[in-house]
């Protein structure tokens, strides 16, 4: 192959290169820009990634709902509906194996379903928050002491919402962003 | 081992076993050799140099630095990125050497991980490993291509390798099979190729040797799902499958070391067939046809049966071996001897037995003192296993392990005069 053609795949190959992590922020951002902002309750847990560095993992608070028996499999993707409940926070709804039509969703997956109690346990996916590595832990452990000396669960996460597709923006400890909560 | 040659040529002309006319002549040679090829060393460090510098960008962003407004941090996503492109389209366009090329292809490399891996923790974009890893190596293989770089191939090994062990050994994927792999791999295979057909005995090439059976041998238990029963043959089958390509002549006839292929497959049967020798492990109960494991397991025994049948037709089986036919007795055993646990255990032992003093032929007839030794060792391990589960007297453990210990005496001696004898008869 003459060096020209090799040059011009690479150039190809370049902007894929760019264009894979370029289409993913565009795709955060325009959530971001034109989605819904919604309050879910949450407890962060500090795990870490070999690549992508510390995160909090964060324990929805929301993570059942009311549902027909449907033969759920573990695992299974589900949209849950949402909506805010009188003290700002969101609730879910419903749940379904199809597109709702109306309202905020998200999408989410199947744990297991509860034939007595006839609800459905899920998890949202939007569970990692990476922080500096050194605030991580101490995100933990400033939840912790901020659950005992205040109000029940004063700690959220701000999710952005489109199209069942969600952003997590930022976690709020006593409506204070958790990276400066922890400074504090 | 060229200098070492120049520097022992005063020592042959002033013993005058050459003249200065001819020493001057060698030196000659090698040194216009030495001018033709090109600097390896300065490749080699120039690849572990971005290695380095990449794992630690990589490190560096990881710390996640939250005092940098969002753009700032995207653009830093960006730089390693832009910066590996423009070394990498460099040497491209200026038709630079080896070790610019293996440079700039790893750090390109570890800059597409890095930028991937920023812009999801900016963006706390969740996500498995497993589908990171993917992204990172189908933006990251054609480098192998544009660039011939050896070093992003085995790169892209390595990673193709930790992405099916991701997906099939985790424990939220526990029933996936990584079936991508083997698309991935057989990207790669086309630089392998390349390797073997025109750096045959290139260090290079040797790596692979080493790093494909290992990268599979790795893998094939994400084959497996419900029936772990056939796991045992399916290992089996594949070292069986090393083995036999190993002993392809073109394989065959390089260094021993090289050979990544015999030696794995050759150490992979033996401790196979140890493990199958033990009283309990015929005891199985179950075996069905339809499962994803049979169909491996047939797959194997054809692709080794092919090279077997191809061996014979271009007349390379000239001694009998019985490694290369193992994997028939095997599936003929697994498939009959699952109901009956006595024939299983007592057939083992007796292969196992029969491969030691196979191993011992061959390393008696090439004079390879490591052969031989490996066969009194297959024997040595063969009469340890049988020493915790049998109910033999110890009179008779005693024996054996004494006739064993005598034989790597004896075999050992027997073989260091005949290399004297034979050394002499040379001199005379």
């Amino acid at each position: 192959m003459k060096r020209t053609h090799i040059f011009i795949l690479f150039i190809i190959l370049a902007v894929a290169q760019i264009a894979i992590p370029a289409q993913m922020i565009f795709n955060r951002e325009s959530i971001l820009e034109s989605g819904t902002a919604y309050k879910f309750k949450t407890e962060p847990v500090d795990p870490s990634d070999p690549f992508k560095g510390k995160y909090i993992f964060l324990n929805y608070e929301v993570d059942r709902v009311k549902a027909e028996d449907k033969n759920w499999v573990r695992n299974q993707e589900v949209y849950i509906s949402i909506a805010n409940d009188n003290l700002g926070f969101v609730r879910a709804t419903s749940a379904s194996l199809e597109v709702p039509k109306t309202g905020d969703f998200v999408k989410a997956k199947v744990d297991w379903y509860a034939t007595d109690e006839r609800t459905l346990q899920f998890s949202f996916q939007f569970n990692e928050f990476y922080m500096e590595e050194s605030k991580a832990y101490n995100a933990e452990v400033a939840h912790r002491k901020a659950q005992r000396d205040s109000l029940p669960n004063n700690t959220y996460a701000l999710i952005y919402v489109r199209d069942g597709e969600a952003v997590l923006n930022n976690v709020f400890i006593n409506e204070i962003p958790i990276a400066t909560f922890v400074e504090e | 081992m060229i200098s070492k040659l120049v520097k022992e040529l005063p020592d042959l002309v002033t013993n005058d076993v050459i003249s200065q006319e001819i020493a001057s002549k060698i030196e000659q040679y090698y040194l216009s050799k030495q001018e033709n090829t090109p600097n390896r060393l300065f490749a080699v460090f120039g690849v572990l140099g971005s290695l380095l510098v990449g794992l630690g960008i990589i490190l560096i962003l990881a710390h996640n630095w939250d005092n940098f407004a969002r753009t700032t941090k995207t653009i830093f996503a960006f730089l390693p990125l832009v910066i590996g492109q423009c070394f990498v389209g460099f040497s491209i366009l200026k038709k630079k050497s080896v070790a610019w090329k293996e440079a700039s292809g790893t750090f390109l490399f570890f800059a597409i991980g890095s930028s991937i891996a920023l812009v999801s923790q900016i963006y706390n974009i969740p996500g498995n490993l497993s589908t990171y890893v993917l992204t990172w190596i189908v933006l990251s293989l054609p480098l192998i291509y544009l660039l011939k770089s050896n070093a992003v191939a085995i790169l892209n090994v390595i990673f193709i390798t930790y992405y099916a062990v991701e997906v099939g050994y985790s424990y939220y994927t526990i029933n996936e099979t990584p079936w991508l792999y083997l698309a991935l791999m057989a990207l790669v295979v086309p630089h392998y190729y390349r390797l073997l057909k025109y750096h045959k005995v290139a260090n290079i090439t040797s790596i692979f040797n080493w790093l494909i059976p290992i990268s599979f041998t790795i893998v094939l238990g994400t084959f497996v799902n419900d029936l772990s029963e056939l796991g045992f043959l399916m290992y089996l089958l594949l070292f069986s499958l090393f083995y036999n390509i190993g002993k392809i002549p073109f394989f065959d006839d390089q260094k021993l070391r090289r050979n990544g292929f015999l030696i794995f497959g050759s150490l992979g049967i033996v401790i196979m067939v140890l493990t199958m020798s033990f009283d309990g492990f015929w005891d199985m109960e179950r075996f069905f046809l339809n499962a994803q494991e049979t169909y491996i397991s047939t797959f194997l025994f054809i692709a080794n049966l092919g090279i077997l049948a191809y061996s014979y037709s271009k007349k390379w089986l000239k001694l009998f071996n019985l490694f290369q036919y193992l994997f028939i007795l095997f599936s003929a055993l697994y498939i009959l001897g699952l109901n009956i646990p006595v024939v299983g255990t007592i057939t083992v032992n007796l292969i196992v037995l029969a491969l030691g003093i196979t191993t011992i032929k061959i390393g008696a007839d090439k004079f390879h003192f490591g052969v031989l030794n490996y066969g009194l060792l297959i024997i040595t391990a063969l009469v340890t296993c049988r020493f915790f589960d049998t109910n033999m007297s110890f009179v008779i453990r005693g024996l054996l392990f004494v006739f064993v210990g005598l034989g790597f005496f004896l075999t050992n001696y027997i073989m260091f005069k005949k290399q004297k004898l034979k050394v002499k008869s040379l001199k005379n």
